[in-house]
């Protein structure tokens, strides 16, 4: 009889166990794009600017492996397009500051532009590495980390996606742009109906309160990128908004004028309460920052990271 | 024994993770910094194992390059001492500054040797990525005041004004833990500074290869004993290499650069990154002193290996 109870009662944990087991574990980037969907304050999202530029070149393939190797949720990319059609990782509209080379992106071909080795932070050189092209991004990206996507909206959003295809991550890709939504559609038509898409409420935008309506009437988007230069920007007032729609908003504190002075720099200087915390309790669900592990540490200090 | 086995289970686990925090976080727990009389005995003793760390341009990852708060970082991570670059403004001042012109690191463009200290001053520091932070330019006596007491400090671009520097180390009190540097020979050096090389460290910079180097080295060896020589190495093949142990038994240190491969023959920082026992060939060679773009990653790494306080 003991034995007989012993055997239904492993029978049933087992049983037990196994269903719980149907259900397939959420990959990471499903997680991710969970907690941007679906925003609670229980979890932060932290973006990386431009890769962890402090350990490697900025927009390099380093500086995004960095940042998987930490946690990061989204690293934030540049996109430019070469003279021969290809589309690379870099900032600045000349590769001066950031490799050994000089000229105008636009004048290079993707032969020439890897050629070049990248500088590190501060110009400093001795980097091994090259300019990697959006497909190099995305396969290093794929299944660990996802993807925001600068400097696209006004021209390379086409050309983006179909890498996004090709390298099958469209939904690991954030695309963002100023843009108003009709601005956008006339761009890009129904492609905006297939990207995830993350509307900048600008502080300099006059109509940035409609601009906001314009996209939640249309496509909707479940995330935005949130710039204000101080508490009284409308951006700001349309904070509590965000919150309440269920949308979750990203804040930028890489320098004053995008977040009221709540930066990484105050982070460092008077602590990261002070800057994180202020941003988080005004309902940021993630943040985009220069110093990923100084956010990571505090993050998960509280409980609002894994 | 399952109370047992769990407890043993918790400490290894908060072992493991005490291990890997202190392996891969920049913001490890701060370590009491040495004091700067253990620093100077070690920096003296070139016969001891332990490996001097020096900081290039100071912690140039999370501050601007020569700024107050990058030597600060350094000061907080344990550095041993930190490499500074030294100029001279156009009223005569001595502030940090690596290149000729401002127009990298901070938000003016021109000579530093155009302007004057109060137009320095009113400028602010870039970041890694070129934007503008609340530091400014320090002089050198602001950067010796940080310093005094709590790290060594190297000065490049010195040897042109190395009167200068001397004199406002000995104001800030710190002449005993500061190192200037030159490529000259003992001969010139001792014509030219002779009188100061009592109260200063003085490092001769050896860039190799250089058929006359061995003798350039043994002449400051066998007449005035340098606190340390710094050699630029551009082949791991050469056969001064070989010598190095030599210059150690006789009591000068050797510094070598981590920074770029044209330093180390190919034992560079980048590829410490990849893979830390890179920094191997450095201990394996007898290398005493070395110069880094990754502060961090070299302290963790030496002192996984008990070479590092």
């Amino acid at each position: 009889m003991k034995n007989i109870i012993f055997i239904i009662i492993a029978t049933f944990f087992f049983t037990a166990k196994c269903m719980a087991q149907t259900d397939e574990p959420m990959s990471r980037i499903q997680s991710i794009s969970n907690h941007l969907r679906n925003p609670t304050r229980e979890y932060i999202l932290v973006v990386s600017h431009r890769g962890d530029w402090r350990y490697a070149p900025e927009n390099s393939v380093e500086a995004v492996q960095r940042c998987i190797d930490l946690g990061v949720d989204i690293v934030e990319i540049d996109v430019r397009i070469t003279k021969d059609g290809h589309l690379i990782a870099i900032h600045d509209e000349t590769v001066d500051r950031t490799t050994n080379g000089s000229g105008k992106v636009s004048d290079f071909t993707l032969v020439e532009i890897k050629q070049l080795k990248l500088k590190n932070a501060c110009g400093i050189k001795g980097s091994r590495f090259t300019i990697p092209t959006l497909e190099e991004i995305m396969l290093v990206a794929k299944d660990k980390i996802m993807i925001n996507l600068d400097k696209t909206e006004g021209e390379t959003v086409q050309e983006a996606y179909l890498i996004l295809k090709k390298t099958q991550t469209v939904d690991h890709a954030i695309f963002k742009a100023n843009s108003s939504m009709n601005e956008m559609r006339e761009k890009y038509g129904e492609l905006m109906d297939s990207i995830i898409f993350m509307p900048k409420l600008w502080y300099e935008n006059e109509r940035v309160a409609q601009h906001l309506e314009e996209y939640e009437s249309d496509i909707n988007p479940f995330v935005y990128e949130t710039l204000f230069d101080s508490e009284d920007a409308t951006t700001f007032k349309l904070l509590p908004q965000l919150n309440r729609n269920g949308d979750s908003f990203l804040a930028i504190c890489l320098w004053d004028a995008l977040c009221a002075g709540y930066t990484d720099e105050k982070a460092v200087v008077e602590g990261a309460e002070e800057s994180y915390g202020w941003l988080i309790s005004h309902g940021a669900d993630g943040i985009m920052t220069d110093r990923p592990e100084l956010l990571l540490d505090y993050l998960r200090a509280k409980g609002l990271h894994e | 024994m399952y109370y047992i086995i769990s407890k043993t289970l918790l400490a290894l686990s908060f072992a493991i993770s005490l291990g890997c925090t202190e392996l891969f976080s920049q913001y490890a727990s701060k370590n009491s910094p040495q004091s700067i009389e253990a620093l100077i005995d070690n920096l003296e003793d070139s016969n001891n194992k332990e490996i001097i760390v020096v900081a290039h341009r100071g912690d140039w990852r999370h501050a601007p390059e020569n700024s107050l708060q990058a030597i600060q970082n350094c000061i907080d991570m344990g550095v041993d001492m930190v490499e500074i670059d030294v100029r001279r403004t156009k009223d005569g001042h001595l502030v940090l500054m690596h290149d000729e012109t401002i127009d990298r690191t901070t938000n003016g463009t021109g000579r530093v040797e155009k302007n004057t200290l109060a137009q320095l001053k009113e400028l602010r520091l870039l970041d890694g990525l070129g934007i503008k932070t609340e530091h400014q330019v320090p002089t050198l006596e602001e950067a010796f005041l940080v310093t005094k007491d709590k790290i060594l400090v190297n000065l490049d671009k010195s040897y042109e004004i190395f009167e200068e520097c001397y004199h406002i180390a000995k104001t800030a009190g710190t002449l005993d833990q500061i190192i200037i540097k030159g490529v000259k020979s003992h001969v010139e050096v001792e014509q030219e500074f002779g009188k100061y090389l009592d109260e200063v460290y003085f490092m001769p910079i050896v860039r190799l290869p250089d058929t006359r180097a061995k003798q350039l080295v043994d002449d400051y060896l066998d007449n005035r004993l340098p606190i340390a020589f710094e050699f630029t190495l551009k082949y791991d093949s050469l056969e001064m290499i070989d010598y190095f142990d030599d210059i150690r038994k006789k009591g000068a240190g050797v510094w070598v650069n981590s920074l770029w491969p044209q330093h180390n023959g190919g034992h560079d920082d980048e590829k410490a990154a990849l893979d830390p026992s890179v920094y191997d060939w450095f201990i394996d060679n007898a290398i005493d002193i070395i110069q880094t773009d990754r502060p961090q990653l070299l302290i963790n790494y030496l002192r996984s290996k008990g070479l590092h306080d």
